[in-house]
């Protein structure tokens, strides 16, 4: 498309101006409002930064409710969160209403497009050099400055960091057997129940797969409904199902209790990169094996899941990923036993322990570094 | 007994009437081509009989068994029809050997390992696949990959073989070859088959009788010289062949026969629709039949010759006469001037 207003002659900066970014416009209002709605969710960031400085948020207000109280209030808390739904709700639906009207702008098709880069001329270098500055402030920085917190005992002016080095904060974690447990549990929810979650999701999946009808777009409404809430909503309205629905109350102490949440919050994320792979396996491959005389379970364990299932391998490292690094979910399901490391470090920023806030941090990140690590060399698209 | 009838069929796709009822049998070890141009149904169609679409009205049966019948809301779902469907893309799964995406059928009905084998291994052998079993799709031709989906739809002798354009994704050369070839197949097995395809030759060369459709109609029906030789309808006897069409005013009828003319030139040719004399009426010519005569006679008109094209095997000339334009097919270049053409009474089809 590009090319053609190439050919009828306009310059590199008119086709920006007048093709490409119209066609990109729908992502962009997409985005923005994903980003709006971000922002009702965002928890960590509010909590660390803006917190000493007094600035509340709506859900850290909702976390320190009870705080504040002295007493577990929940019905401000229900007040608090159905503010927040009320919020989200019409937003999602302005997201799908522009997703709708998205469909005619689609125009990447089937064949392969050769990508021209746009010759920036003498503005390169400046380009690569706020590139480099945007990476820096907003992924080096921060993690360069975690990993050294970790590694010290203190800092400040005055102190000479190599006199500090030290691995006592890693040591001393060792020493509590929650945080010890909290890394075994991150990892355990995110490969095994990542893998059962995956399980589940597929499972939704093929049932909404070729099943037309309108029961499907609603199927979709629904599942998009807990990613538009807050996970820390999400995470209390689970401790209230465990607290308050008695035959699963024994449940609440164990992992499960967080897999059920996780897998709730993650259900839109983890049903879309289904579907993405779903939509890749062509439908006479299934039809073929339905004429030939297989049933439709059958059409599913020979034909539909053999083909999508490098797609589920992906998927499972993305899940991984996800659940390993989730942190809001499990606030409010913290206990003994369903301890994860997200979780830990918001609850102990409260106690002002940033060596071992730092020190968690630093083998989250590891954690998730090296998952991702994984994942790009399997070649799995990061981007559904 | 017909092994498949279909009734009545109808189908809409949102807005659009696909199949406005259309009704067939076809006849034991008979191979049945539909043809018709891309949207003409013809797809939706074969679909329906293989129960991968569900028609709005209408009602089908194999071999004298109701499997589809939508005033009762009756439906055998596709896997239990027992057809053999052959897609236009294939659809070799990819993830199997040609061994195991043929033998799928066999697994599928609990056939014994030694039997599956057997029969595998047979059909490949007949589909000149013998060496090819252990090989992927990937790794296959185009045309070795349609007889793969042919082996594949065969293996279970299926009472109805259902082709969806099956050669046209084949390279011109290898079709030509693979009609022959796939219409001794399927006579072989004494199986009858649904042919669906867009090409007219391909439809006359393979098919017993086609069935010409037409937005969702059946135009004509009829074995293949006599859709192409004596079509009952205008629609079928512009869609087949390459054709010379012109207007005029039937001038006189005579039972059958019809007199046309226009300015400067009158034409007796057989009358195909009910029309009276004094009425405009289209006349239709197969290009093929018209030829150059060398002087006058009955049936022949002196056109001047307006251009010539080489087509390679043959030559094709352009005439002119007054507003009258008609293309015949020679075989050597024509120096400029008039010529007579000749234009049997039998090859003028009058609508």
């Amino acid at each position: 498309m590009e090319e053609a207003a190439r050919v009828a002659g306009a310059g590199v900066w008119r086709i920006a101006l007048t093709v490409s970014l119209p066609l990109v416009l729908p992502s962009i209002l997409f985005s923005a409002s994903l980003i709006f709605l971000l922002g009702f969710e965002l928890f960590g960031l509010p909590l660390v930064l803006g917190d000493p400085a007094g600035l509340l948020v709506l859900t850290t207000y909702l976390y320190k409710l009870t705080n504040l109280l002295g007493v577990p209030s929940y019905h401000l808390m229900a007040v608090v969160a159905l503010s927040i739904v009320a919020l989200t709700f019409p937003l999602v639906y302005l997201q799908r209403r522009l997703l709708r009207t998205a469909g005619r702008f689609a125009v990447i098709g089937g064949k392969g497009q050769a990508f021209r880069p746009l010759p920036l001329g003498a503005l390169r270098w400046p380009a690569v050099l706020l590139l480099v500055l945007w990476l820096a402030v907003t992924v080096l920085l921060p993690l360069v400055g975690v990993t050294l917190r970790s590694l010290v005992s203190s800092w400040g002016e005055g102190v000479k960091l190599t006199e500090v080095l030290t691995l006592d904060h890693f040591r001393e974690l060792t020493g509590y057997p929650n945080l010890v447990r909290g890394i075994v549990n991150t990892l355990l929810i995110g490969a095994i129940g990542g893998a059962l979650s995956v399980v589940f999701y597929a499972i939704v999946g093929l049932a909404a797969h070729r099943w037309q009808s309108r029961w499907v777009s609603f199927l979709d409404y629904l599942v998009m409904l807990p990613r538009a809430l807050p996970g820390l909503i999400v995470g209390l309205a689970f401790l209230w199902v465990f607290l308050f629905f008695k035959p699963i109350a024994p449940l609440r102490t164990t992992l499960f209790s967080l897999w059920i949440a996780y897998t709730v919050v993650w259900l839109a994320y983890g049903l879309r990169l289904i579907s993405a792979s779903l939509l890749q396996v062509k439908p006479e491959l299934e039809e073929a094996a339905r004429v030939i005389g297989a049933r439709q379970r059958l059409v599913y364990r020979d034909v539909t899941l053999p083909l999508i299932r490098f797609g589920l391998i992906g998927s499972w490292l993305l899940i991984f990923m996800m659940f390993v690094r989730e942190y809001s979910t499990g606030v409010y399901l913290l206990g003994p036993g369903t301890e994860v490391i997200g979780s830990l470090i918001v609850s102990l920023w409260g106690t002002g322990a940033v060596d071992l806030i730092s020190a968690l941090s630093v083998i989250e990140v590891g954690l998730v570094g090296f998952i991702l690590f994984i994942a790009l060399r399997l070649g799995v698209r990061l981007h559904a | 007994m017909p092994d498949l009838i279909a009734e009545k069929i109808e189908k809409q796709l949102g807005t659009a009437q696909i199949l406005r009822g259309v009704s067939f049998q076809l006849q034991e070890r008979e191979i049945l081509a539909l043809l018709g141009a891309s949207g003409s149904g013809k797809t939706t169609l074969l679909r329906s009989v293989a129960g991968l679409e569900q028609p709005d009205a209408g009602k089908i049966e194999i071999r004298g068994k109701l499997v589809f019948d939508a005033a009762s809301g009756f439906e055998v779902p596709a896997e239990q029809r027992g057809l053999g469907l052959v897609f236009q893309s294939y659809a070799i799964w990819p993830h199997r050997s040609v061994f195991e995406n043929v033998a799928y059928g066999l697994r599928v009905r609990r056939a014994p390992e030694a039997e599956t084998r057997q029969k595998v291994g047979a059909v490949l052998e007949r589909l000149g696949l013998g060496q090819l079993a252990d090989r992927y799709a990937h790794q296959l031709s185009g045309g070795q990959q349609q007889r793969v989906a042919l082996a594949r739809a065969m293996v279970y002798n299926p009472p109805v073989l259902l082709l969806d354009e099956p050669l046209s994704n084949l390279d011109a050369k290898l079709r030509e070859d693979a009609r022959a070839w796939l219409r001794e197949i399927i006579k072989q097995t004494e199986t009858s088959a649904l042919y669906v395809t867009h090409d007219q030759t391909e439809a006359l060369a393979i098919a017993d009788r086609v069935l010409l459709l037409d937005r969702g109609l059946i135009q004509e029906e009829g074995a293949p010289e006599q859709i192409y030789g004596a079509p009952t309808n205008r629609f079928s006897a512009e869609f087949m062949g390459s054709n010379n069409r012109f207007e005029g005013k039937l001038a006189e009828v005579a039972g059958e026969r019809g007199r046309l003319q226009g300015e400067g030139w009158t034409l007796w040719g057989r009358l195909r629709a009910t029309k009276k004399a004094g009425e405009t009426a289209t006349g239709l010519m197969r290009v093929e039949r018209l030829r150059l005569s060398d002087g006058v006679g009955a049936d022949r008109l002196k056109m001047k010759l307006n251009s010539a094209l080489y087509l390679g095997e043959r030559w094709e000339y352009l005439f002119h006469l007054g507003e009258l334009r008609i293309r015949v097919w020679g075989e050597e270049r024509l120096p400029e001037g008039e010529y007579w053409v000749s234009v049997p009474e039998t090859s003028l089809w009058i609508f």
